[in-house]
């Protein structure tokens, strides 16, 4: 080895990013900026009405507007196969959605036609008002309980219970049999994912390869790519979907929607490009929601607080089909449900019901952030009942890390059993509690309550299933330049790939991250991929890339050993060199080593393919576990209802992080996630199923002035499942604020009682409950 | 979301707007576009002409003679926020503070968020607090509108559809006046569910002056609250007579009930914020 | 429908067109002058992410007609660089991590630079009152305050 000191690693580093330059230059380029040649606008007709027959859809008027270059109708796609939903159980029921409406709408942005202008978008909305429509409204449903009743509007067929999954594990008569036990309903709402930049696609067919190409702002080219293969009956050979600059996904861009299909089928139609971009009206419609859900939870514990059982029955609200990942959400909601306490006897039922509202898919943070409010809400009611401190009910309660890994006995068809594989949840704990200062929290608390002041802190945990398969690729290449690219499946829409990856491979052959060229987004050069959802990137497509880059290593040292005469274990790669440590000028450039194996050469003996050009196609052995321990303070204003975060303390764990600096904005972005969900953002339906509040105004995204003080600490146990033992950090975040500042907020108003299980905690809400509790007077 | 087709006139003199209103049923006045453009961007709107007001001269004067402000329709928010004129309207200023934000008020007029009416903004609450009133022009002539009789209904005012507000009119406090916009809002620079704007003048001898009350958020329009100021009119502005005063802000008011907030809610900030306007007017007016 | 002749100076170039009564100005500069870091994100003046500068205040481009900005100066991310080097905002944007997904960027660089020239030290609540006018779906925010205070550093040090 090196008798001088390595230098220093790239992994680990909080490198600046490599993406920023060109986009602050404004060079960003995304779906809206793209102009092709002889490109036409499309526009998409979407129901007004939450539930209706379809009697007729005329035309006429349409086609008569010298601005229509074409149309299509459900009539013409009702041969195509609907949405997949690919996470469905043996006992779902399969409601999917058709690529347009034929007969019947839904829910109201249901796309009924798409139709395509020569001229721009303003002119493809004049002209959408020339159809005709003929509906024959239906009474809606718009909320679950309502749904499920006798009598309710059927959306399908038979009932409006897609499935309810079941989960029992232990002894859950240990529950009825324990001393104590409480119940509670716990409420989450309906949130929409928002990005701020709406979906999009423009596709183009070439005529000369027979191909088309999908430009598409997703978070996954490759699964766009299958379904356009799936829908439109075309072999892979046919399509190309590149993703260009995306501007935030958070799950509502991960899966293949029916504009992707339909654009791709007028454009080659037409045999122009034909472009569609989202308005945010249409987003708040068209693209998926996230996580409403109710939990009527029940705990056993016993006279110290420890927790003998839960039951737990949750009602997912899902709306009006099944997206391609719509169990999920319920899924996670009860099998990620008791987090990191240990309670072997639990059972579940987890009800997935229909209504007239958008469909969902997983969001940021999926069916955890229902989870901890549930769970975490319960133990505070037994520290209340206890008259213990809520955090030593934790301390009680939390599993041990030599406990770990830990089957917890559920699972499902996606991703197999849940194992929590490592970590120290009361370590985690112990540093959230010093460092938001809780000891002196109370003390100020107890302080201000005499003043007539409100203050609360509050805790939510979480263990979070993240680094889903099935696969990622990677691939890292020396060129006969000497150029390092990377390539991968990962599909970026603001985490940092280009510069995170580029760190793993720079280690590796030993360059700088900034020589790293990093490839992503498109299938014509990246063959195989899943994409980046469910916080994988870091684990799954960073050890693609991490095999693949020891890969390359492995043979630039077999190559240098030949021509340099050396054995590999004298051989040191740092520079863009490979040379003898200790002797630098007996070396070669990475460029040389390349080279000499480029097609045309002799292959030295023992090498047996040309150029250095490793891919790795990692298929992780089963999910990884980060988690988390949000503790936030707030303050109540009980004459006005406002509750103003104070501050929120996070300390996580995803094992080993590539770039601190990136990862601190994704816990801060997943906060701000949170705080939304906590305080402000809800979807809202009025009892026919009109969307209420689809818009900027009204569907209230946290600003500024929103944020608490962010106080966030990081522990590092790594998983065995990868090699760099990376679990996965761009969701975790979101999960805790939810729990935590609903329990602060119940904690700021134990004194009269006040418990609070809905979120958002919005003014209105805690003005009702302070004049239910007798502490206001109504006016 | 783009808007439907429209023409658009921007004349020169106001007798022409005049008149393009007068000609067309359909037309309306852009003045900074702030409220009506993201209508239209939904389609929510659809005037077949828009008549913007920017070439006319003299729709943009801001001074301060003979005891008032004058402040032209055209003038921008974030210039009537900080000319030095306006200084001497401090409710003013403290209610443009809370308008949107900076980048809107770069563009939005005084003149159109007056005429938009909006029962939720601050600027029609400053001039009903204040007594002020507006200058319109239209065919027949040109009339000044008090502040009382300017603010009809929700959206509504007592314009014409061919009358045009050319300017604003507010009464220079007096020395030893405090002002105070106290509102609750899910974020700053929303829409208040409900808000207070406060004026108090003391006298030499600290009592209150005068005190000028309105209430936003809780009605169609703008609400003064003249008996709140009577209850403190001549009395020592002590924290028990500012509660009980406060506490007569919520009589006969019939807030609107929506997804934010109920009526009863409304009519409860109603006497909070009250209450928190004028203690803090009272502290800025020492 | 009527159309209009317009002139207007964008990023420091004249720029003439004829276009409909109701193009945006944002659409006017994305799509007439292919700018098209003026991003789109609500089209209701919401979000912030069409800001630019119309004689030198930050304004929402989605909400303002092209025949409105007549005569006016703009200002749009792409005229910030100073020829090949970037701004002293945007290079604080990219030393302190204050962008993910760059989407929301392009607007609040723009208010970040009218902030700096109107206070070149601006107080908590003058950066708040900015930066409220904004909507951020990736960062939290914390790193873009963070970027305004180091800009306002490196335009001071530029000051000397």
């Amino acid at each position: 080895m090196s008798a001088t000191a390595a230098p220093p690693r790239a992994f680990g580093a909080p490198l600046k990013r490599k993406e920023d330059p060109r986009l602050l230059r404004g060079e960003g380029r995304y779906v809206a900026d793209l102009k092709v040649h002889r490109m036409a606008h499309a526009a998409v007709l979407r129901s007004p009405h939450a539930h209706a027959l379809v009697r007729a859809i005329r035309l006429d008027a349409l086609r008569a507007d010298p601005r229509t270059l074409d149309v299509v109708v459900g009539a013409d796609v009702a041969d195509l196969p609907h949405i997949l939903c690919i996470d469905a159980e043996e006992t779902t029921r399969l409601f999917t959605q058709p690529l347009l409406a034929v007969d019947k709408v839904r829910y109201v942005g249901e796309p009924l036609a798409v139709v395509v202008v020569e001229g721009d978008r303003y002119d493809a909305e004049d002209v959408l008002g020339l159809i005709d429509v003929e509906y024959e409204p239906l009474p809606a449903v718009v909320d679950a309980e309502a749904a499920l009743a006798n009598g309710a509007p059927i959306l399908h067929e038979e009932t409006n219970v897609c499935d309810v999954l079941e989960y029992a594990t232990g002894d859950i008569g240990a529950i009825d049999r324990a001393p104590h036990r409480l119940r509670r309903r716990f409420v989450t709402q309906r949130h929409a994912g928002t990005p701020l930049e709406t979906r999009g696609c423009l596709a183009d067919y070439d005529a000369r390869r027979d191909q088309i190409t999908l430009w598409t702002s997703t978070q996954t080219p490759h699964g766009v790519k299958r379904g356009l293969a799936y829908h439109l009956g075309l072999p892979e050979s046919a399509l190309r979907v590149v993703a260009p600059d995306v501007g935030g996904g958070f799950g509502t861009k991960l899966q293949i929607y029916q504009e992707e299909v339909l654009i791709c089928l007028l454009a080659r139609r037409l045999r122009r490009p034909v472009k569609w971009v989202e308005d945010r009206w249409e987003h708040f419609v068209a693209t998926t929601h996230g996580r409403e859900q109710t939990h009527d939870i029940e705990v056993g514990y016993d006279e110290d607080g420890v927790v003998v059982g839960v039951r737990d029955h949750a009602v997912t609200d899902t709306g009006a089909y099944l997206a391609r990942l719509t169990l999920v959400e319920p899924f996670i909601g009860v099998a990620m449900l008791r987090g990191p306490y240990r309670i072997p006897n639990f059972e579940a039922r987890s009800a997935i019901v229909m209504t007239n509202k958008t469909p969902m898919n997983p969001f940021r943070g999926v069916g955890h952030i229902q989870a901890a409010q549930a769970m975490d809400g319960m133990l505070d009611d037994i520290a209340r009942e206890r008259g213990l401190d809520p955090a030593e009910v934790r301390r009680r309660n939390m599993l041990k890390p030599e406990e770990l890994p830990l089957d917890i006995g559920v699972g499902n068809v996606l991703a197999g059993p849940v194992i929590y594989d490592s970590g120290n949840y009361p370590e985690a704990l112990r540093r959230a509690l010093e460092l938001v200062g809780y000891d002196q929290f109370r003390a100020e608390q107890a302080r201000m309550r005499e003043r007539g002041r409100y203050l609360g802190i509050g805790i939510g945990c979480y263990v979070e299933e993240t680094a889903l398969g099935p696969y990622e690729s990677g691939t890292v290449r020396v060129e006969p330049s000497g150029q390092v690219v990377v390539l991968t499946g990962a599909c970026t829409s603001g985490q940092g790939h280009h510069t995170v990856l580029a760190q793993i491979a720079a280690d590796e052959l030993g360059v700088s991250p900034d020589d790293v060229v990093v490839v992503h987004g498109d299938t014509d050069l990246v063959r195989e991929g899943v994409g980046t959802y469910a916080s994988r990137s870091a684990p799954i497509a960073g050890t693609a890339v991490r095999n693949a880059g020891m890969a390359a290593r492995r043979k630039i040292l077999a190559v240098a050993e030949h021509l340099l005469e050396a054995n590999a274990g004298d051989l040191v790669l740092e520079g863009g060199r490979v040379f003898v440590a200790g002797s630098p000028e007996r070396g070669l450039a990475l460029a040389e080593v390349a080279q000499a194996v480029a097609p045309g050469c002799d292959l030295p003996p023992g090498i047996d393919s040309y150029g250095i050009d490793e891919t790795d196609i990692f298929h992780p052995p089963t999910n990884a576990f980060p988690y988390g321990v949000h503790v936030a303070t707030v303050e109540v204003d009980i004459e006005t209802g406002v509750v103003t975060p104070m501050k929120l303390a996070v300390v996580s764990d995803a094992g080993r992080l590539i770039n601190p600096l990136i990862v601190e904005g994704q816990y801060q972005g997943g906060v701000a996630l949170g705080i939304g969900g906590a305080l402000l953002e809800e979807i809202l339906y009025t009892e026919d199923g009109q969307p209420a509040n689809p818009n900027f105004m009204d569907y209230l995204l946290p600003a500024v002035d929103n944020m608490p003080e962010i106080l966030l600490d990081h522990l590092h146990t790594p998983t065995p499942h990868n090699p760099d033992g990376m679990k996965g950090c761009g969701e975790g975040g979101a999960i805790g604020p939810p729990a935590a500042i609903a329990n602060a907020v119940s904690d700021a108003l134990s004194p009269f009682g006040i418990v609070v299980t809905r979120t958002p905690v919005t003014p209105l809400r805690v003005y009702e409950l302070l004049v239910e509790a007798g502490v206001v007077a109504p006016p | 979301m783009k808007p439907p087709a429209f023409d658009y006139a921007a004349p020169d003199l106001l007798d022409e707007a005049v008149s393009l209103l007068r000609s067309h049923e359909d037309a309306k006045v852009l003045a900074g576009g702030q409220s009506l453009l993201p209508l239209m961007n939904f389609r929510l709107a659809a005037p077949s002409l828009l008549v913007d007001l920017r070439r006319i001269r003299g729709l943009e004067r801001l001074d301060a003679v003979d005891g008032v402000v004058r402040i032209g329709a055209m003038v921008r928010q974030r210039d009537a926020e900080e000319r030095p004129e306006t200084a001497a309207v401090p409710l003013l200023r403290e209610a443009l503070r809370h308008v949107a934000h900076p980048q809107i008020r770069s563009r939005g007029t005084i003149g159109g968020s007056v005429a938009h009416a909006d029962p939720a903004a601050e600027l029609p609450a400053v001039l009903v607090a204040l007594d002020g009133r507006v200058r319109a022009v239209s065919s027949g002539g040109e009339r000044w509108i008090d502040a009382r009789d300017l603010f009809r209904g929700l959206f509504t005012t007592a314009l014409e559809p061919a009358e045009i507000l050319t300017e604003v009119e507010l009464p220079i406090a007096p020395p030893r006046t405090g002002a105070a916009c106290v509102e609750v809002a899910r974020r700053s620079g929303d829409y208040a569910l409900c808000g207070a704007l406060a004026q108090v003048t003391l006298a030499v001898d600290g009592t209150v002056e005068a005190a000028r009350v309105a209430l936003i958020g809780v009605g169609s329009c703008p609400v003064r609250r003249v008996d709140v100021e009577e209850a403190l009119e001549g009395e020592a502005p002590t924290a028990e007579r500012i509660a009980d005063a406060s506490a007569r802000a919520a009589g006969g008011l019939d807030p609107p009930s929506d997804v934010q907030a109920s009526a009863d809610y409304r009519r409860h900030l109603a006497r909070v914020l009250t209450r928190r306007a004028l203690e803090l007017a009272v502290e800025r007016a020492g | 429908m009527s159309t209009h002749r317009i002139s207007m100076t964008v990023n420091g170039r004249t720029c003439e067109a004829d276009v409909p009564a109701r193009l945006t100005l944002a659409d006017f500069v994305r799509e007439h002058l292919d700018l098209t870091a003026t991003h789109l994100g609500c089209e209701h003046g919401v979000c912030g992410a069409c800001t630019v500068l119309v004689d030198g205040r930050a304004a929402r481009s989605c909400i303002l007609l092209a025949v409105q900005a007549e005569g006016a100066q703009i200002t749009t991310l792409e005229g910030v660089a100073r020829g090949s080097e970037l701004h002293p905002v945007q290079r604080a944007f990219w030393e302190k991590h204050g962008m993910q997904c760059g989407f929301c960027t392009p607007g609040f660089v723009l208010t970040v630079v009218e902030l700096l020239e109107r206070h070149p030290t601006p107080t908590r609540e003058q950066v708040s009152e900015a930066l409220g006018g904004h909507l951020c779906r990736c960062t939290g925010y914390v790193k873009i305050v963070e970027a305004v205070d180091e800009a306002a550093r490196l335009l001071a040090e530029e000051r000397g």
